[in-house]
């Protein structure tokens, strides 16, 4: 990123976050605080995804599986062990967080299509094992997990969220605007002259999955208290789908345009409603137009417009 | 546990390999080629049983001549994906190849799925069969639906292999999959190469998918299981492979028969049938990435 870029994004960043805020004041309709509030778990997703693919160039097929993992991960520990949920959302995130270990070690020597067919092994032998393990997760039928707050009330949830994805976006910047964000760039663009030159690949390559699998872990955990319903289709194929979806259609060479992606795709799902099935079609074929015409997503093709000028190739 | 049971899975066991080994080579061949793991293979098998169906059961078609009306569908569809999406990488038109690949790929899976499920719903269609009726040898029972399109599967398979082995297009498959500038060197034109690589590699799993319509049933998510075990295959045999393919089809056809006759609580080992190929994946990839018979390459 160039440096004279960075005060006009960081305006258009303010200006989406304040309009956010006063969206319930401004007195949206329920129904729309309620879609508004997936599409920032959605946004959360994906931005934390692109972390992964578009940041340090390692493909996962597993990430809505360990978002799930930290669902169910919460809602248990919260019923099952009566820990309270500040203790079972925190424990969902460092429960994802040693799986995204365990993968990120695992798979140290894969990479491009080799790393997705392990990542969608794993999510599959995941949503397998917790949809037959009925004693435990009363199989597809779900496990019900206690709400976040006591009131029906949409607009705390829709805080808590916005709250949560502005937290994950500022840590995930931190990160990536500091040395760590360096290592990654050099992994993603030629891992050994990176090794060669001193960077400690395996620590970071390693750390990336760990990090990613937090942020889902903790994303699900809360996820799990707010639909109040945990089941084995929140880690399918198909919804992991839809999270990739997003980050390519926003933009998952950045963490931003990838959670506007999130937030974009979720409004426009419920907003086509009556169009039913032809909209993931819809969908499906503008991932495939972007990839091939406009790999910098839609977000990042239109906040190169607005500021004119040349920011990143 | 008797004898005759054992023998019936091991049976069963290997006419449901022929299948995977269908889908797996189609997978191998346009692997070999092109060097990109296809993610929308299940989804082409998918569309193979969905053209079966409208062609057999709809329009009134013999099933074999469906079966192979399938495949000439499927190959124009293969070419034109190769076309459409896949050849922009050989022509410099992409950054980050890799995620590019795999994502487009995918992309097209939910494209294909989410077409057919606008299309024709989430129900499942029974096609008409190549056979129907039982086949008993002595005790020996086998459906005959299964055994008859086993025994098409084979022909196909076997004339992929000639195709391979004696033509000359065959053998620019081969050479391209050894060596694309070289080939291109001698005169092999890659791009048209890459085309019928993509198309043949299609035309096997619309084959797999028409052949195995009548018997697991045709709806849009059809392919998502037996891809997965397309890749556990092709990973085991090590990708690119023709015969890694078909031997690791063979094992993980036996492996799932028997490991749910063998495995005691009977409704457990069912539940997890589809995870055994899994497991056994991400152990041959984590400790033996090029698969049994794959060569060792050093990522360049």
């Amino acid at each position: 990123m160039i440096g004279s870029d960075i005060p006009r994004r960081a305006a258009v960043g303010v200006a989406i976050l304040v309009l956010l805020l006063a969206i319930p004041v401004l007195g949206l309709d329920e129904y729309w605080i309620y879609i508004l509030t997936i599409g920032f778990y959605y946004a959360i997703l994906a931005s934390s995804w692109s972390l992964l693919v578009g940041y340090v160039g390692r493909i996962s097929f597993a990430h809505v599986a360990i978002s799930g993992l930290g669902a169910y991960t919460s809602a248990a520990a919260n019923s099952a062990l009566g820990l309270p949920l500040l203790v079972s959302i925190p424990l969902a995130g460092v429960v994802t967080g040693l799986v995204g270990l365990a993968i990120g070690r695992l798979c140290l020597r894969l990479h491009g299509a080799y790393l997705g067919l392990t990542t969608i092994a794993f999510s599959e032998i995941v949503r397998i094992a917790f949809t037959a393990e009925y004693e435990f997760t009363r199989g597809s039928l779900g496990l019900p997990a206690v709400s976040l707050f006591e009131t029906t009330d949409r607009i705390p949830y829709y805080y808590s969220f916005l709250a949560l994805l502005a937290a994950c976006l500022l840590i995930m910047w931190l990160v990536l605007r500091s040395r760590i964000g360096l290592f990654f760039a050099a992994v993603r663009e030629d891992e050994d002259a990176a090794a060669s030159l001193g960077v400690k690949v395996v620590r970071w390559k390693i750390f990336a999955f760990t990090f990613s699998s937090i942020i889902a872990g903790i994303a699900g955990g809360f996820y799990a208290h707010f639909v109040q319903l945990v089941t084995p289709s929140m880690m399918s194929i198909q919804e992991m789908g839809f999270v990739l979806s997003m980050a390519v259609v926003g933009g998952f060479h950045n963490i931003f345009y990838a959670a506007l992606g999130g937030i974009f795709l979720e409004i426009l799902l419920e907003g086509m409603r009556e169009i039913g099935e032809w909209r993931m079609t819809i969908f499906a074929t503008a991932v495939i137009l972007i990839l091939r015409y406009a790999p910098n997503g839609l977000f990042g093709m239109l906040l190169k417009r607005i500021s004119g000028r040349r920011s990143r190739p | 546990m008797s004898g005759m049971a054992l023998f019936e899975q091991v049976i069963n066991g290997l006419i449901i390999g022929v299948f995977y080994a269908l889908v797996a080579l189609g997978l191998s061949v346009i692997f070999g080629v092109l060097k990109i793991v296809n993610f929308a293979h299940g989804e082409l098998y998918m569309l193979g049983g969905f053209v079966y169906y409208v062609f057999a059961s709809e329009l009134g078609l013999p099933p074999v001549a469906a079966v192979l009306v399938a495949c000439a569908v499927l190959f124009l569809i293969g070419m034109a994906v190769e076309h459409l999406l896949i050849d922009p990488i050989y022509r410099g038109k992409v950054e980050r190849v890799d995620e590019y690949a795999i994502m487009i790929t995918f992309g097209l899976a939910i494209l294909l799925q989410n077409i057919m499920l606008s299309i024709f719903g989430p129900w499942t269609k029974r096609p008409e069969a190549i056979f129907r009726g039982r086949i008993e040898i002595g005790e020996l029972i086998v459906s005959g639906d299964r055994l008859a399109a086993a025994g098409v599967a084979v022909v196909l398979m076997g004339l992929l292999l000639y195709v391979l082995r004696y033509t000359w297009t065959g053998k620019a498959v081969r050479a391209v999959s050894q060596d694309r500038e070289t080939a291109s060197v001698v005169g092999v034109n890659a791009k048209l190469t890459g085309m019928l690589a993509f198309g043949m590699g299609s035309a096997l799993a619309g084959a797999a998918g028409a052949l195995i319509g009548p018997v697991f049933l045709v709806y849009p998510t059809m392919g998502v299981i037996p891809v997965i075990k397309a890749y556990v295959i092709v990973v085991l045999g090590g990708l690119g492979s023709i015969p890694g393919a078909i031997l690791g089809a063979m094992i993980l056809g036996l492996v799932e028969n028997l490991a749910t006759v063998l495995i005691p609580d009977t409704t457990r080992a069912l539940a997890y049938k589809d995870a055994y190929g899994l497991v056994l994946l991400i152990l041959v990839l984590v400790f033996r990435p090029q698969g049994l018979f794959g060569e060792k390459v050093r990522r360049s």
